[in-house]
């Protein structure tokens, strides 16, 4: 019965995806460049908090 | 990270259903709901599930409106609701969204007071929330933002006003890391937040996040419920 057997596949797929959704972890950050900053700089010229030098990014290796 | 087939369906209907939503809290209109079946059926159970994951959003228009939702639209969720409860041993962002659901569910069907009432209807423990560290926090919140409403008590809605700093710290985080869901999400509470430094810049924030994330309308569909809850003068 490979209908049946595909369509069960597929529920238990949708279910994993499902909770892996609905229980995301946290990506990985990639920080502004400077364009992105000037764009924020024209949006609001009084916001002083986001506009603050980026958190430096941890070194690897 | 490489995602599996129906991963991506499922993230491609969640987008979906959730740029009729955005559709919906711009004009004011009925959510729409197409392609959505029944859950005995692989494609009716897909479809639910992509509602699952939108959660009690997939209603919002007609919260803050507020307007019944169409009767397809309530019947959709209601099977949502039913076919998806959390398993006993659920992250509490898996119970906390279906009970979200349930608490949406109440409000729009009066059926709804039978099986779903009683124990059910209990909120889940929110003491997790409040060992958090600021940025565990936030993105939480960010993850059950469909319960950032206005005037919609619970334990996770009086965890964010009690930490207005925190989330406001967070949101400044998402935005450094670009993770335009989880700013747009904690802009969603943070607008119903009271206590939210001025030099924040919330709006501007958000209108930020939109121009860089909103694209996703799930990153869209937040930053426009923040708009209309802060059109609406909405701090809890």
């Amino acid at each position: 019965m490979p209908s049946i057997d595909k369509a069960i596949e597929q529920i238990t797929g949708v279910r994993s995806d499902l909770e892996a959704a609905l229980d995301p972890t946290e990506p990985d950050g990639v920080y502004r460049d400077s364009r992105e900053c000037a764009a924020l700089a024209l949006l609001s010229a009084d916001t002083k908090l986001l506009l603050s030098p980026p958190t430096p990014r941890p070194k690897k290796g | 990270m490489e995602q599996s087939g129906t991963s991506t369906l499922l993230q491609g209907a969640v987008q979906d259903i959730a740029s009729d939503v955005v559709s919906a809290l711009r004009g004011g209109d009925h959510v729409r709901m197409s392609g959505t079946g029944a859950a005995d059926d692989p494609e009716g159970h897909f479809a639910l599930a992509a509602v699952r994951v939108l959660g009690a959003d997939l209603l919002l228009p007609h919260v803050l409106f507020p307007t019944p939702p169409a009767p397809e639209a309530l019947a959709v969720f209601r099977n949502t609701v039913e076919a998806f409860p959390p398993r006993a041993d659920a992250a509490p962002t898996v119970r906390w969204s279906h009970w979200a659901m349930r608490r949406t569910l109440s409000r729009f069907d009066a059926s709804s007071s039978g099986p779903l009432a009683g124990d059910e209807d209990a909120e889940p423990d929110a003491a997790w929330l409040d060992a958090a560290t600021w940025q565990v926090l936030t993105h939480q919140l960010a993850v059950l933002a469909p319960l950032a409403v206005p005037g919609d008590d619970c334990a996770v809605a009086r965890a964010a006003r009690r930490r207005p700093v925190d989330v406001a710290r967070g949101f400044v985080r998402a935005v450094r890391r670009r993770d335009w869901q989880q700013a747009a999400g904690a802009g969603r509470w943070l607008t119903l937040t009271e206590g939210v430094p001025d030099e924040l810049g919330l709006e501007a924030g958000l209108d930020f996040v939109e121009l860089m994330g909103g694209n996703d309308p799930r990153v869209a569909l937040q930053v426009q419920a923040a708009r209309v809850m802060r059109a609406a003068g909405a701090l809890v």
